[in-house]
């Protein structure tokens, strides 16, 4: 017994829909670090001059002879940011079971809306207390060259921060080794 | 005769000449600052080179110096003599390489480090709808355009700012119209308070001030109907044209969100509230203000309620014409965390019919939004919204869309990518005066950012 075609045509909607609802429509990609910025960035060439959510003086240069995990979020993101320190938290946790240590860097994009207190208040209210996880805010010169060195495109849509959820690494001699983007499935295996 | 056409030819190849120099001058002089940077650059670039170039004599001479005292030794000196010579090359290859990469470093760094003045980015959102209906022009059916919004902040200093949101939309005919939806140039005083000027967003309740016209960024695939753009079904005057002191106080715990405005007071003009962006002809302004405080910590964090009002007097373009001071009384209350989202805003109308002379008329609209972000791959959300507007006030009965209803809609949110997002809802709505009826929706939608 044939279908009838509406029912054909609903049959093919759904299967459609379903496709796009399963993400197999979508490019995706393991962790391959960009090669523009792998090896030609160090964390001593980034602005050094953030407070961090404790309000004291924090240079990059500080985390020099450790690795480091850097992204960029802002603190009323609750679309992207929360994914991206979810990632983090499971790098945290594959680190942890593998007995390696990383620090984990956030620079907040909106220095307008975000300051130590409010990344403090995220800490808190994201349950992140480790000291080795670094909430940083910074001017907006500082944020906006930092994010151009670490190819962190972002922009305002008025009280939005449009952005994406990345992260990068910087081995022990203070060298970006890997980039993690949006479509990089896997970040913990990548590290 | 032929003078003339000497004189043209003449005139022409003068003309050509000009247009060379104005096509390669110009861009030029605007590449100036580039130019300089870039020879900048260049002698850093030529200062390694030079520095290779002398570490590669060195290795040579080296190489030299070695391949000379080999002949000189012993058969079995000479056999321990090329790992030597071998073991040096090495090394100082190994030195060239640390240079070269040391130079690719202050290159990068360099590119990176140089000031974002490549020009104007371009940012914007589309978004293409299908259904049963057109979800703002609901007597319409199937695919629907409906916007490509670019959005442009052209910095101006730190102190200056600018703001223009130019829009291609297609409206109730299929006609695609462009507008400049908000054009703003602002001087920010401090992080509590910035002044904005030209034509922006009225800022009451929280839709109207938070979603803009990306579709992308709302999770709902629309707003409420009383709240859609003046031309998109909306009852409400969504934009202003004036002046808006606006900001923040931050406090312990919270913050306290606080706008101002004044502008041309708003027109009805063939059944859409029009903005009067060139000015009204009555010199009317319309004037209001919102206050709210939005908790940062603590057991209400994401929460935020506040009040807001306006008032104004709308007159129309019909004859006999009719003036209204319209006076709106509104609340809101926003709960936006990680994994909630609900939204909730009433605006009550104590208008006055000033001509004709026809008394107070009240009305009201309100909504009730309910969203989850706990799922990973989708957002749900439920929605409530209503409508009572007297038909015998003539700021709503001279709308187009100015009728009472009720709609009750499901939807939810896929993220296809952090840039796409696909969106369907199913909603009923009932009209309950002017016209009396009901319909079903089954929308669908993909947004874009970019």
């Amino acid at each position: 017994m044939q279908c009838p075609p509406q029912r054909r045509t609903a049959a093919r909607f759904v299967l459609v829909i379903g496709w796009l609802l399963s993400g197999a429509c979508l490019p995706a990609t393991n962790a391959s670090p960009a090669p523009g910025l792998v090896g030609g960035i160090r964390l001593d060439m980034l602005p050094q001059g953030w407070r961090d959510d404790r309000n004291q003086a924090f240079a990059l240069n500080d985390l020099a002879g450790r690795r480091v995990v850097l992204t960029m979020a802002y603190a009323n993101c609750h679309r992207i940011c929360p994914m991206t320190i979810n990632a983090l938290k499971d790098l945290q946790s594959s680190l942890d079971a593998r007995g390696e240590q990383a620090d984990f860097v956030i620079v907040g994009y909106d220095p307008d809306n975000e300051d130590a207190a409010t990344w403090h208040q995220y800490r808190r209210s994201h349950h992140l207390p480790r000291a080795n996880w670094h909430f940083l805010s910074g001017s907006h010169d500082d944020t906006e060259q930092l994010a151009r060195q670490l190819g962190f495109s972002f922009w305002k849509y008025d009280e939005h921060v449009m952005h994406e959820s990345r992260a990068v690494v910087f081995d022990a001699r203070g060298l970006l080794t890997a980039e993690f983007g949006p479509d990089t499935r896997g970040w913990t295996a990548a590290l | 005769m032929r003078d003339t056409m000497l004189i043209h030819t003449a005139r022409a190849a003068r003309g050509i000449g000009l247009a060379m120099l104005l096509v390669i001058g110009i861009p030029s002089l605007a590449r100036a600052d580039d130019a300089d940077r870039i020879a900048q650059l260049q002698k850093q670039l030529d200062q390694s080179i030079k520095m290779i170039d002398q570490l590669a004599a060195r290795v040579r001479d080296l190489e030299a110096k070695q391949a000379g005292a080999a002949p000189t030794a012993t058969a079995a000196a000479a056999a321990p003599a090329a790992p030597a010579a071998g073991a040096a090359a090495p090394a100082d290859v190994a030195r060239i390489d640390a240079v070269e990469q040391k130079i690719a470093q202050i290159e990068t760094a360099n590119a990176t480090r140089r000031p974002d003045d490549t020009g104007l980015p371009m940012h914007g959102f589309a978004d293409i709808n299908f259904g049963n209906h057109n979800p703002f022009f609901p007597e319409e059916k199937g695919f629907a355009l409906n916007n490509l919004d670019f959005y442009l902040t052209p910095k101006l200093g730190d102190k200056l700012l600018a703001l223009f949101e130019l829009n291609f939309e297609v409206d109730d005919t299929g006609t695609v119209g462009v507008d400049i939806e908000r054009g703003q140039l602002g001087y920010q005083f401090s992080d509590e308070a910035t002044l904005w000027v030209g034509r922006f967003h009225t800022p009451y309740g929280y839709v109207n001030t938070a979603l803009h016209h990306g579709v992308w960024i709302n999770d709902a695939l629309r707003r409420p109907k009383f709240l859609m753009f003046e031309d998109q079904g909306g009852v409400m005057p969504a934009h202003t044209v004036g002046a808006w002191l606006t900001g923040a106080l931050r406090g312990d715990g919270g913050k306290v969100l606080y706008d101002a405005f004044v502008g041309n007071g708003q027109q009805i003009i063939e059944g859409l509230v029009d903005m009067r962006s060139g000015g009204n002809a009555h010199g009317k302004p319309i004037y209001g203000g919102r206050l709210g405080y939005q908790w940062t910590s603590g057991q209400l964090e994401g929460l935020t309620l506040g009040v807001d009002a306006f008032d104004s007097r709308i007159d129309d373009d019909q004859l006999p014409q009719n003036l209204t001071e319209v006076r709106m009384y509104g609340a809101y209350a926003v709960y936006d965390t990680d994994r909630w989202e609900h939204t909730a805003e009433v605006y009550l109308f104590d208008n006055l019919g000033i001509v004709p002379s026809t008394g107070n008329h009240r009305s009201k609209a309100y909504y009730a939004q309910f969203g989850y972000r706990g799922v990973p791959w989708m957002i749900p959300y439920a929605r409530y919204e209503r409508a009572l507007l007297d038909q015998t006030d003539a700021y709503f009965s001279g709308q187009i869309s100015g009728y009472s209803y009720y709609r009750s809609a499901v939807g939810a949110r896929h993220d296809l990518n952090q840039r796409t997002a696909l969106k369907f809802e199913l909603a009923n709505t009932h009209y309950t005066d002017r016209d009396v009826g009901q319909f079903n929706e089954v929308l669908g939608q993909i947004a874009i950012r970019f």
